[in-house]
């Protein structure tokens, strides 16, 4: 979680001079959000070709809608908006393909059930370096998992993760509780089984 | 007694501090690609911005002046008595109007004119029934 994001001035002030052609401040606010905003990405749609278009996309959006720029929330809360936004539509994008793989042809259909981004060989390539906190993460709920992203990644309010996310309050307090209860449980049976000693075959 | 979410929320959290090791930044070819892509399209509009404002002011004079000066104000002056013309010229008068504009006329002592609208009249209501004391 980055410190500077919860300087609202600062970013919105760096995004203001964006507006006004100055690239300097771009650069810096690229620099600061770069790193969380990947990791949201990677870890949502849990692709890294995917993530890859996505957090390209998401940058685009920033650029062309800099004109239209007003700092009424903080930074973060207006370029993770775009993000969210970004994801559904490739969720949604995705959901459709497979709609489609399944009408032009019924054999494959097990298979196209499950979204690519979802695939057992997509989690697992994306999975081969990841630790168990990261694996828990991946199997969560797509919901609950972008709430526990946004969390830890902008370090924004429950409530403004909330607007982002555009849910009640409620809603977004309850798929947090849910995602942190779940990781916990992960966390402590992957440390149940580091725990055990090892069993050598003479 | 803090529940589970509260405990997260307050920060510095077991969980969080395992997430925050987790820290894999995005590839550098796309840092290039993002940068540059910005920074020629904020040069772009920055270069654009001083055409664009005297393009606006351009526009706003010319229009002002083609209000003041142009065709269509030349045109504004003499509308009124085109259109009252037209109109004039586009009534049909009743035949009972026409002959007491016609009496009109006569009573004003001005029968050559009276005399030409009765022609008027006649050619176009040809076996209209004048009453005698027309």
């Amino acid at each position: 979680m980055l410190a500077a994001m919860n300087s609202l001035d600062d970013d919105a002030g760096l995004m203001l001079r964006y507006r006004h052609g100055d690239a300097v401040a771009f650069a810096t606010l690229y620099a600061r959000y770069k790193g969380p905003l990947y990791r949201y990405l990677l870890r949502q749609v849990r692709n890294a070709a995917a993530a890859a278009d996505l957090f390209q996309e998401v940058w685009s959006h920033l650029v062309a809608a800099r004109a239209r720029y007003e700092p009424r929330a903080k930074f973060a809360t207006f370029l993770f908006s775009i993000a969210h936004n970004c994801a559904m539509d490739f969720f949604r994008r995705d959901a459709k393909s497979r709609h489609a793989i399944q009408g032009v042809d019924a054999e494959p259909q097990r298979e196209a059930e499950v979204p690519e981004h979802e695939r057992p060989d997509r989690v697992a390539e994306f999975g081969e370096q990841q630790s168990a906190l990261l694996a828990a993460i991946a199997s969560l709920p797509q919901e609950q998992r972008e709430v526990f992203l946004l969390r830890e990644e902008t370090g924004l309010s429950v409530e403004e993760i909330a607007r982002i996310t555009d849910v009640p309050l409620e809603t977004a307090k309850s798929r947090l509780r849910y995602a942190i209860r779940k990781l916990k449980k992960s966390l402590s049976a992957a440390q149940d089984i580091q725990a055990l000693p090892l069993r050598t075959y003479a | 007694m803090l529940d589970e979410l509260d405990e997260y929320l307050r920060g510095d959290s077991a969980l969080s501090r395992e997430y925050q090791r987790e820290c894999v930044p995005p590839p550098h070819a796309l840092d290039r690609q993002i940068l540059k892509s910005a920074g020629s399209d904020s040069r772009k509009s920055q270069c654009l911005a001083p055409l664009a404002f005297a393009a606006s002011v351009f526009l706003s004079v010319a229009l002002v002046l083609a209000m003041l000066f142009g065709p269509q104000a030349a045109k504004k002056l003499d509308a009124a008595p085109h259109v009252v013309r037209v109109q004039y010229s586009s009534v049909r008068r009743t035949p009972t109007v026409w002959l007491a504009d016609i009496a009109a006329l006569r009573r004003a002592g001005r029968a050559a004119e009276a005399d030409a609208e009765m022609r008027r009249f006649r050619s176009v209501y040809p076996k209209y029934v004048i009453p005698d004391d027309e």
